[in-house]
């Protein structure tokens, strides 16, 4: 995911677990956040998402229940964001500077209708037209999702994981009793306290080609965010139950400008000016 | 003048003909296995990460539904629902033979130590079976394996994967074609982790880090390096008979008497040698083989696959049309299949590796045999020996010893 993940494990409270055990839980974590990259990546031709390119257009692909509900969830705010979020925005990287996938994407179409889910049989297939799946706005808060999910499931109860910092998650509260705090920028001035609840963070000058163009697109204009003259809010910060929710979000507001109507009640949006 | 359309490599193909790239790469169906006739039902027996990784890639193949799972951790066959959606949950094995009669394929993915059991149960029940390697911790559970699969009619493959990758496939006749007499093999697999795993609820510590219980485990030597071995006999055709190794804990001090770092020389009875560090200790350089020839060197690593020509061997023709990459300081032509196709069909980035794991590969063998009579790509017999010259590497490393390795039938 083209990024570092750290973590912390509070040993001093997680007395249940030995420190043994508690870095054991740990590397069980990140593995399953290296299982995610190999598995979702459009970079590496024997990833998920690489299949999924060359196969769905042919036929439909069978996924696992946590990448369904990734994908569901993916879709969802591309409904509530009216477009702002889509996972086919793959064609307009290339277009901008960035590299391709290991599976071309140049020459597909951009648009979440282009896909068509099976609920029954858990599939997806491309539609009518060539689409192109890029799951890049949503990895890293799912690779977070399923990280903190090992952590719970091995009785780890304190702890803070996140990818690059842009994307995390709290388990329980800091060793000292209080919520997990994380700066939002470098003097401190704005915090986020978080006790078992994840975050996201979405920066449109956070990563630009040399020729300065930014990786957040706007997948209506195909426009990058950061072109705009005018972009309005700067960064926004999006808190909740789901990292990969809260990633997917972030981005969509970074678009948007506004928290749209459908923004979901149980989790919080704020901008930090640029 | 004319300009190429897109390359000078495109340009060729168009212009002389794709079958001088057909001839030069094995054919598609080697990178895109597909599978003919009937749907197979299979069942999975251990579902750890292996056994989930397993669910990953058979999920790719639309005719083969995963029936049944099992696991003695009711936890863990939960757990592994998610990646079998219409699977049956099982936590005792017998109980998955009995019941479900319509699995014609089962999949062994439990610890080393349990293989010999289990997967006698399996050919006792009528069922093609898909044994993960090492095929046994011991060389008396290998030779019984061997002879409780011989004679029976239904497929026994062990999990040996560079014997089905294509890009080991094609390196196979490289060694033979392009490097000539051989001076020497080496192989690494670099991995900065403790090798333990936090024990599940109701599972014991000792159970759940049996690849650091000596009373049981075969060491680094046993457990991952076998599977490289593997790949140098099948290169070779022939089989190691010294070894000799040591091996120590640079790590992790935490009361553990497995090393979590080996080194190993594998002698041939040519003298040729194989050099082969492991460690738990680094993660520099990840897993990798190479042979080196008099006239060129291999470098494996899995998913990617590099020849290293060296200045004065003779140029072939088909070089004209290989991709070309630089690693480690020098140019080496990429090992892809069809590399050239792919990227006219616009499937594959040029130079970019394998489009799906090792791991898939062997499974569609396995599946190719039970479907399609297609011969097994990796015996008992053939697993048994990887896996002994395994079992008694780690004997090399925890006597100190040299240890010559017999012939193996």
């Amino acid at each position: 995911m083209g990024t570092r993940f750290e973590l912390v494990i509070a040993a001093g409270s997680n007395a249940s677990r030995s420190p043994r055990d508690l870095r054991a839980a740990g590397e069980a974590a990140i593995e399953e956040i290296e299982e995610w990259h190999r598995r979702l990546t459009r970079f590496a031709p024997d990833s998920l998402v690489s299949h999924i390119n060359r196969t769905a257009a042919k036929e439909a692909v069978r996924l696992d229940e946590d990448t369904w509900g990734l994908v569901l969830d993916a879709l969802q705010v591309w409904r509530d964001s009216r477009g702002a979020f889509d996972i086919t925005v793959a064609p307009l990287m290339p277009q901008r500077g960035f590299a391709d996938s290991a599976v071309p994407a140049s020459g597909a179409s951009v648009g979440s209708g282009g896909l068509v889910l099976d609920p029954a049989a858990r599939t997806i297939r491309f539609g009518a037209g060539r689409v192109s799946v890029d799951l890049g706005g949503i990895a890293k808060g799912h690779a977070i999702d399923c990280a903190a999910a090992v952590l719970r499931r091995h009785g780890v109860g304190h702890a803070f994981l996140h990818g690059g910092t842009s994307s995390g998650c709290a388990i329980g509260r800091a060793p000292d009793g209080r919520p997990w705090r994380v700066a939002l920028d470098p003097a401190g001035t704005n915090v986020l306290d978080l006790a078992d609840e994840a975050y996201a963070l979405s920066d449109p000058g956070s990563q630009t080609t040399p020729a300065g163009a930014a990786h957040i697109v706007d997948p209506r204009s195909c426009m990058g965010v950061a072109d705009r003259l005018n972009n309005p809010a700067g960064r926004s910060v999006v808190s909740g139950p789901s990292a990969r929710v809260a990633d997917a979000w972030s981005t969509a507001l970074t678009v948007l400008g506004v928290v749209p109507p459908a923004f979901p009640q149980t989790y919080t949006a704020r901008w930090i000016s640029p | 003048m004319i300009k190429p359309p897109h390359g000078r490599r495109t340009f060729l193909t168009h212009t002389m003909g794709a079958l001088t790239g057909v001839a030069l790469w094995p054919s598609p169906a080697a990178v895109w296995p597909t599978l003919q006739g009937a749907p197979v039902r299979i069942g999975l027996i251990g579902a750890g990460r292996q056994g989930r990784a397993i669910l990953t890639e058979l999920q790719k193949t639309p005719q083969v539904e995963v029936a049944a799972v099992c696991d003695v951790l009711g936890g863990r066959v939960e757990s592994a629902r998610a990646r079998a959606q219409s699977a049956e949950l099982f936590t005792d094995h017998r109980a998955l033979l009995e019941k479900r009669a319509d699995i014609s394929a089962v999949i062994v993915a439990t610890p080393t130590h349990h293989h010999r059991a289990i997967v006698e149960d399996v050919i006792a029940a009528g069922r093609h079976v898909f044994c993960e390697s090492p095929l046994a911790s011991t060389i008396d559970d290998c030779q019984a394996l061997v002879a409780r699969a011989t004679g029976v009619k239904t497929v026994c493959h062990a999990g040996f994967q560079g014997r089905s990758n294509p890009t080991y496939r094609r390196a196979q006749t490289l060694v033979r074609t392009e490097l000539r007499d051989l001076v020497s093999l080496g192989g690494q697999w670099h991995r900065k982790t403790t090798w333990r795993v936090p024990a599940t609820t109701g599972e014991l510590d000792r159970a759940a880090n049996w690849r650091l219980d000596a009373e049981v485990s075969t060491g680094l030597a046993g457990e991952v390096g076998a599977q490289q071995f593997d790949v140098a006999h099948w290169l070779r055709g022939r089989y190691p008979v010294r070894v000799t190794g040591r091996g120590a804990i640079r790590l992790h001090k935490d009361g553990r008497t497995v090393p979590d770092t080996i080194e190993l020389d594998l002698v041939w009875d040519d003298d040729v040698v194989m050099r082969y560090q492991a460690t738990l200790a680094n993660s520099n350089g990840g897993q990798v083989e190479v042979v080196h020839g008099i006239n060129g060197s291999l470098r494996l690593a899995w998913t990617h696959g590099w020849l290293f020509k060296e200045a004065d061997a003779p140029e072939q023709g088909w070089e004209v049309y290989a991709t070309r990459q630089p690693v480690l300081n020098q140019e080496g032509i990429v090992l892809i299949a069809n590399a050239t196709q792919l990227a006219e069909q616009g499937q594959l980035q040029e130079g970019a590796g394998l489009p799906h794991p090792p791991l898939y590969y062997a499974l569609m063998d396995f599946l190719k045999s039970v479907a399609e009579n297609a011969p097994v790509a990796c015996s008992f017999a053939e697993g048994a020996r990887a896996s002994t010259v395994g079992i008694l590497a780690n004997q090399a490393i925890t006597t100190g010893r040299a240890v010559e390795i017999p012939a193996l039938a």
